[in-house]
C-alpha cells in the first residue's frame, strides 16, 4: 500500500474528515505533529527487526500501529521516540529531521504498557516531573498539574503514590503526565493491555474522545485488530517487520491487502480456502463458483469469505456442520468444507445441530481473492 | 494447631536469637565486672557492676577514644569515596553499553579473588615507596581497593532490578542521563545504596589485619588498639569487652538508622514489584 506524503498538498486524503479538531487545537496557525519515518530499517545483529518502514501520518490524527508481537511495531515506536536509533532511514517530525536527537528534544510523550510511573514519587509529582525537567514556575506547574489529573479523572488522587493506585488509575496517571505539557505526539505503547476487558473498553472510548478535544497527533501501537479497528483514524499493518498495509479501518475491513492481513482483521477473521482459477471461473471445494466480475489468469488462488458474509442455503459449497457456539445476540457456526474449518456467523440462531450436512453460499461481491503463492490481493 | 505452630516457631527463634546474642550478652556482662570478677570460676552472674571498665577505655591512660575517631574517619571516608565512585560505575556498568563492558566487569571481580593476606606485603611496600605507610590516605586507598568492587557489583543487581522505562520515561521528560539517574533511579535504588553502605561501612570498621600491618601509631583504629589488649602476661578481658561494646554502638546506630531501607533493600526482586514502591 503506498502512503501519501507530507508535501503531495491539501487534495483527498485519509485525515481530511477531521478538520475541525485540527482548526480548534491550531486555531488558525500551523498544526504540529506531522510525522514522517522514511526507509526505516533495524538490525539487531543478523535478525531484522524492521526492514523498511515508510510512513506518514497527519497532525491530529489517531494512527494506529497494528500487529502481531514480534511484528516490529513497538520498535517502531521506539524509533519513533529516540529510545532506539534505526539502523537505516529517518525520521521527521514537522519537516525536521530528528534522527539523531535525544528523545528529550523531540517534544513527544509517551505511555509506556508497563505505565513507568516513578514509584517514589506521588501522582502529583509524577504529572508535575516533566514540567520541572524545564523549570516552569511552581504555580503554573500546579494549574498544569491539575488540569491534566481533571482531564483523566484523577484529580482527587494526587497526594496518593503510584502503588496505592488501582490499574485504571496508574493507566490514567501515565496519561496525565503524557498530556500535562502539550507535546507535539502521543505515543502510547499497548496502554490497555494491562487493564482487565470491561475497564479496557471505558478506556478505550475516553482515550478516544480526550484525544480529540486535544487534538495531538497520536501513534498507538496496540496487537488487537478490534482496538486499532474502532479506536484509530487510519491503522497500519504491521507483519514480520514490514508494513503490509496503511488505512482507515473500514478500508483495511473492505479490502485487505493480502491474505495474511485478511487473516487478521475481523473477529472471528476471514475463511481462506484454497482455489482455482480457470477459464473465468472459480472452483472451490469441487464447486464452480458464480463470478461477479472475471478474475484474470488461470491459476492457484485463495478464496477469503467473511464469516458474516456467509448463509446456509440450498445450493452451494457442502459442508458438514462442526460445532455451534452461540453468544447470545450471535451465533457462530463452525464448518467443515472439504476438511477445512470456516465460520459463519449469523445473528439468526439457524436450526441446525452439529454433524448436519449442509450447503453454503456468498454473494459474488463478497469475495476476496489471494494469490496462492505471494498472498497479494488479486483486484477482481 | 495453628497454636501449636506458633509457640514451636516462638521457641526456635528464641533459641535461634539465644545462640546469636549469647556472646554480646556476655560480652556486655564482662564489660560491668571487675579483672577479678572475670577470671572468676565458675563464671559469675551476681557479681557487683563497675562502671571502671568504662571509664578506663574512655578517659583512663588506654583511652579509645582517639581510637575510635580514627576508625569513624577510615570507615567514614572510605565508605563515602567507596559510593561515590561505586555508585556511577555499577549504574554504567548495568544501563550501558560501552567497549569492554564484559572485561571490565570481569575485572572488578576478578580483585575479589585474591586472598588478602596475599596483598599485604605488596601494598606494604607499595605504600612504603610513596609514603603512604601509618597515613588516613593510605589505609583509606587500600581499603577502597576491596570495598569498590564489592560495592560496585552489590548495586550493579540493584540497578539492573529498576526496570529500563523509568530512565526512557525519564528522558522522554526531557530529564537527561544525570537527572534520570538522580531524580528517578536513585531513589529507587536507595534499599540498596544503604545496604551497601552498611556493609562496606561494616567492613572497615570490623578490619583489623590491615590496619594493624598498614597502621601504626597515628592511624590506630579502634581494632588495632582493643588488640592491646591482649598481652604476653595477661588478657584484659574487662576492658576488652568495655572496647567491645564502645566499638559496636557507631554501628548499631548506623543499623537502626538505615534499618527500614535494609530490609527493603534485601528484597528487591524476591517478589516481583516487591520492594519498589
Amino acid at each position: 500500500m503506498t502512503s501519501w506524503r507530507a508535501s503531495s498538498g491539501s487534495g483527498a486524503r485519509p485525515g481530511e474528515d477531521r478538520a475541525p479538531n485540527a482548526s480548534e487545537a491550531g486555531a488558525g496557525r500551523h498544526t504540529p505533529g506531522r510525522v514522517g519515518m522514511r526507509g526505516i530499517v533495524k538490525r539487531h545483529g543478523s535478525f531484522t527487526a524492521l526492514a523498511g518502514i515508510d510512513l506518514d501520518i497527519a497532525p491530529g490524527e489517531f494512527f494506529a500501529l497494528l500487529g502481531p508481537s514480534g511484528s516490529g511495531k513497538t520498535t517502531t515506536l521506539r524509533i519513533l521516540a529516540g529510545l532506539e536509533p534505526p539502523t537505516a532511514g529517518t525520521v521527521v517530525l514537522d519537516g525536521e529531521d530528528v534522527t539523531a536527537r535525544e528523545p528529550g528534544a523531540r517534544d513527544v510523550a509517551m505511555v509506556f504498557q508497563s505505565y513507568a510511573l516513578y514509584p517514589h514519587m506521588t501522582v502529583f509529582d509524577n504529572i508535575a516531573f516533566p514540567l520541572r525537567m524545564i523549570a516552569t514556575p511552581q504555580h503554573e506547574v500546579e494549574r498544569a498539574v491539575r488540569d491534566a489529573a481533571a482531564k483523566v479523572h484523577i484529580d482527587h488522587l494526587l497526594a496518593r503514590r503510584p502503588g496505592q493506585l488501582s490499574g485504571g488509575q496508574q493507566q490514567r496517571c501515565a496519561l496525565a503526565r503524557a498530556i500535562v505539557r502539550k507535546p507535539r505526539l502521543f505515543l502510547l505503547d499497548e496502554p490497555l493491555s494491562n487493564l482487565d476487558a470491561k475497564l479496557r473498553l471505558e478506556t478505550r472510548v475516553e482515550l478516544r474522545k480526550l484525544q480529540r478535544a486535544l487534538g495531538v497527533t497520536t501513534v498507538y501501537v496496540t496487537h488487537d485488530q478490534e482496538e486499532a479497528m474502532t479506536i484509530a483514524d487510519r491503522v497500519a499493518v504491521f507483519m514480520e517487520g514490514r508494513i503490509v498495509q496503511v488505512g482507515r479501518p473500514q478500508d483495511i475491513f473492505a479490502r485487505p491487502a493480502s491474505a495474511i492481513v485478511a487473516a487478521f482483521i475481523g473477529s472471528p477473521p476471514m475463511n481462506l480456502l484454497p482455489a482455482e482459477v480457470h477459464d473465468g471461473l472459480l472452483k472451490v471445494a469441487g464447486v464452480d463458483v458464480p463470478l461477479a466480475r472475471p478474475l484474470g489468469a488461470n491459476g492457484p488462488v485463495t478464496l477469503g469469505v467473511r464469516p458474516a458474509a456467509l448463509r446456509i442455503a440450498d445450493r452451494g459449497l457442502p459442508a458438514r456442520v462442526y460445532l455451534i457456539e452461540n453468544l447470545g445476540d450471535t451465533t457462530i457456526v463452525d464448518l467443515d468444507v472439504a476438511g477445512q474449518v470456516i465460520k459463519l456467523r449469523t445473528e439468526q440462531p439457524p436450526a441446525l445441530h452439529e454433524g448436519d450436512a449442509v450447503h453454503v453460499a456468498f454473494a459474488p461481491d463478497a469475495m476476496h481473492v489471494f494469490e496462492r503463492d505471494s498472498g497479494a490481493r488479486r483486484d477482481v | 494447631m495453628k497454636r501449636a505452630r506458633t509457640v514451636a516457631l516462638v521457641v526456635l527463634a528464641a533459641a535461634l536469637l539465644a545462640i546469636w546474642a549469647f556472646p554480646v550478652l556476655w560480652a556486655l556482662l564482662t564489660s560491668f565486672k571487675t579483672e577479678r570478677d572475670v577470671l572468676a570460676y565458675p563464671p559469675t552472674v551476681i557479681f557487683t557492676p563497675t562502671l571502671r571498665n568504662y571509664h578506663d577505655v574512655l578517659f583512663g591512660a588506654t583511652s579509645l577514644l582517639p581510637n575510635l575517631l580514627s576508625s569513624v574517619i577510615v570507615a567514614g571516608v572510605s565508605t563515602l569515596l567507596t559510593l561515590l565512585l561505586a555508585i556511577p560505575a555499577a549504574y554504567a556498568l548495568a544501563r550501558l553499553d560501552f567497549p569492554g563492558k564484559r572485561t571490565s566487569g570481569f575485572y572488578v571481580l576478578a580483585t575479589q579473588m585474591l586472598p588478602p593476606v596475599g596483598l599485604i606485603i605488596p601494598y606494604y611496600l607499595v605504600l612504603q615507596k610513596i609514603g603512604g605507610l601509618d597515613t588516613y590516605a593510605g589505609l583509606i586507598v587500600i581499603y577502597l581497593t576491596f570495598s569498590l568492587p564489592f560495592a560496585i557489583w552489590l548495586m550493579v543487581s540493584y540497578f539492573e532490578d529498576i526496570p529500563h522505562e523509568m530512565e526512557e520515561a525519564a528522558l522522554l521528560d526531557r530529564a537527561g542521563r544525570l537527572r534520570a539517574l538522580w531524580y528517578v533511579i536513585l531513589p529507587q535504588a536507595r534499599g540498596g545504596i544503604a545496604v551497601t553502605t552498611i556493609f562496606v561501612f561494616l567492613n572497615a570498621w570490623n578490619e583489623f589485619l590491615f590496619a594493624v600491618v598498614l597502621g601504626g601509631n597515628r592511624v590506630r583504629p579502634v581494632t588495632v588498639a582493643m588488640f592491646n589488649f591482649i598481652s604476653v602476661e595477661q588478657t584484659l578481658w574487662a576492658k576488652l569487652a568495655a572496647g567491645a561494646m564502645l566499638a559496636m554502638a557507631p554501628v548499631i546506630l548506623l543499623g537502626l538508622l538505615a534499618q527500614r531501607h535494609i530490609v527493603k533493600g534485601l528484597t528487591v526482586g524476591a517478589v516481583k514489584g516487591g520492594g519498589r514502591r
